[in-house]
């Protein structure tokens, strides 16, 4: 299949005036709960960001809606892949709102990443969410999210649920900064597992024969982190020579707004983003969506009562 | 039948496919094209409004026009001919491209009688918009998606909604100005929004309405009267009794079992 690249509509003068250069870039990656678009909504939203282009590619599935975030949308479309510039903070976000076509993950990866190179950006931070059970299933003795949330519980004080790092800084990902903050670097990325490397060939367009991922064979314990969406973006990000950042946090499927605050939450941390720049209404530290008042559907029909 | 208090609940909204870098891709297929009857056609063709109707309702009243003649059609290569018969009918799997005469302006019908994958999408809105076909204005005609739409949709009620591209927006009075956005929060997928969305990239101004009912007999008239009054005034679509038929139509139409053996 003939590989496309990303391009991106301006419509915005701003872009054209490479006021993005130098700017950070946060992008979500796929994942259980749709955790790291929800806190790309909460960062659009609360910062104020305004639209300036969307991103046309063959590989991401259509959809359109209205505003998602003005109480009064004014008919703005929403549109699968979309950029938002706040000035006032120094951020390009990069919204996805539709799923990738079956197997073209990586390709996405890739046209997401050259875009990024092309745009002159240095700095990628990817949001996105690991699944509980998988954690559970891994080590329950060093799980500290689950000590820490009843011990927090107890406490009637709540610091959010662990967050989770990968750094293209080191080798090995790890990165002082958010070791610093308190993070922990994700466990299982082992850059000479086979599928953390097969990923790696195929970021760098090197696939040989003797690289071949046995596609047809059962995927082990040990395949399943590689296999995420997020890693995709971890490795095409760093092999076109970007600095990139995964922020996770695991969770269940469910009501996800609150991983949604807890890493949207992280990003600012990380970044350093002043609060007065990240503002709602009332002195919230956050303005929700209007888009998520109907998360749940309609409300019920009173008159049956 | 699984017990859903002790069953293992699904790990996400998506299926473990659509998160797994390593899932192989699906088969390629051979793009899309345009057939013409008339090779000789100027190219590219530059309608002033290219109309694709998509709904059930929309079919059904373009399909009674009579002032329209039939000028090519869109092939997509998976889609096949058996059982289409040689006259445009309704039941035809085809994807026909019809000229409205009797209008100022030329514009365009495109009758999208066939399933579109989410997955071609794209490459069909790329083909229907911007190279062989640039139009100065599009109107899509689908009907609200029940899967994607938050808000309350009564089986007794007809109405619209509409999203427009900045294009459109900003030319002055839209082409459906009694129609309501559409709310925010709920989506359009699909081809409806594939076409939409090549509109905003492509700076053309471009409305999709959809519409409720789905299936109902009152979306017809309700589509007529939307065009007859924003789009097409004074066009006679020759559906004086067109319920009884519209009727038919929709039960087949929305059968769950389509199959290609059987034609």
């Amino acid at each position: 299949m003939v590989n496309q690249t990303v391009s991106l509509i301006i419509i915005h003068a701003a872009l054209e005036t490479d006021s993005s250069k130098g700017m950070e870039d946060i992008t979500p990656a796929l994942s259980i709960g749709n955790v790291g678009q929800l806190a790309v909504d909460l960062l659009v939203s609360s910062t104020g960001a305004e639209t300036v282009g969307y991103l046309d590619d063959q590989f991401v599935l259509p959809c359109v809606g209205n505003d998602a975030y003005r109480p009064s949308p004014r008919g703005d479309l929403a549109l699968p892949l979309q950029a938002y510039e706040s000035s006032s903070s120094g951020l390009t976000l990069i919204q996805q709102r539709s799923p990738v076509v079956k197997g073209m993950m990586v390709e996405y990866a890739k046209n997401l990443a050259d875009f990024a190179a092309a745009s002159g950006n240095k700095h990628v931070v990817v949001l996105s969410a690991l699944d509980f059970g998988r954690l559970q299933r891994i080590d329950m003795s060093s799980e500290p999210c689950i000590f820490k949330m009843s011990y927090v519980s107890f406490l009637g004080h709540f610091s959010g649920p662990q967050i989770y790092y990968l750094s293209s800084t080191s080798v090995n990902g790890t990165d002082d900064y958010c070791e610093q903050l308190g993070w922990k670097r994700l466990q299982e990325y082992h850059p000479a597992q086979r599928g953390w490397k097969y990923l790696s060939s195929l970021a760098e367009g090197d696939v040989g024969d003797e690289n071949n991922f046995a596609f047809e064979d059962d995927l082990e314990e040990e395949d399943y982190y590689p296999s995420l969406p997020f890693a995709a973006l971890f490795s095409c990000f760093k092999a076109r020579g970007l600095k990139v950042t995964c922020l996770l946090c695991y969770c269940s499927e469910g009501d996800n707004m609150a991983d949604a605050f807890n890493l949207a939450d992280a990003a600012c941390k990380f970044l350093r983003l002043n609060p007065d720049n990240v503002r709602g209404d009332d002195a919230e530290k956050w303005t929700v969506p209007f888009s998520w008042m109907t998360v749940y559907g309609p409300p019920p029909d009173m008159s049956m009562f | 039948m699984e017990d859903v208090l002790t069953e293992i609940p699904p790990p996400s909204r998506f299926f473990q496919e659509d998160l797994n870098n390593f899932t192989p891709p699906l088969p390629p297929l051979p793009s899309p094209f345009l057939l013409f009857s008339n090779p000789k056609l100027d190219a590219p063709l530059r309608p002033t409004l290219l109309i694709v109707a998509i709904s059930s309702p929309s079919l059904f009243v373009f399909h009674h026009l009579s002032s329209k003649t039939l000028i090519g059609s869109l092939i997509l290569p998976e889609i096949p001919f058996s059982g289409n018969s040689i006259e445009p009918s309704l039941t035809d799997k085809s994807c026909n491209i019809y000229a409205v005469n009797d209008v100022d302006g030329r514009i365009l019908v495109v009758s999208v009688q066939c399933s579109v994958a989410a997955e071609r999408s794209h490459a069909v809105a790329k083909v229907l918009i911007g190279e062989e076909i640039i139009p100065e204005r599009v109107l899509i005609l689908d009907s609200i998606q029940n899967r994607n739409f938050r808000g309350k949709l009564p089986p007794d009620e007809t109405f619209a909604f509409k999203l427009e591209t900045s294009a459109a927006r900003k030319e002055g009075p839209s082409l459906l100005k009694d129609v309501d956005y559409f709310p925010s929060g709920s989506m359009v997928d699909g081809l409806p929004a594939a076409l939409l969305s090549r509109c905003q990239l492509k700076n053309i101004k471009g409305t999709l309405c959809v519409s409720w009912p789905e299936f109902g007999g009152s979306a017809v008239p309700f589509i007529q009267s939307l065009l007859q009054k924003n789009v097409l005034p004074g066009m006679d679509f020759g559906l004086n009794n067109g319920e009884d038929g519209y009727s038919w139509f929709s039960q087949n139409r929305n059968r769950p079992f389509d199959s290609e053996l059987y034609t």
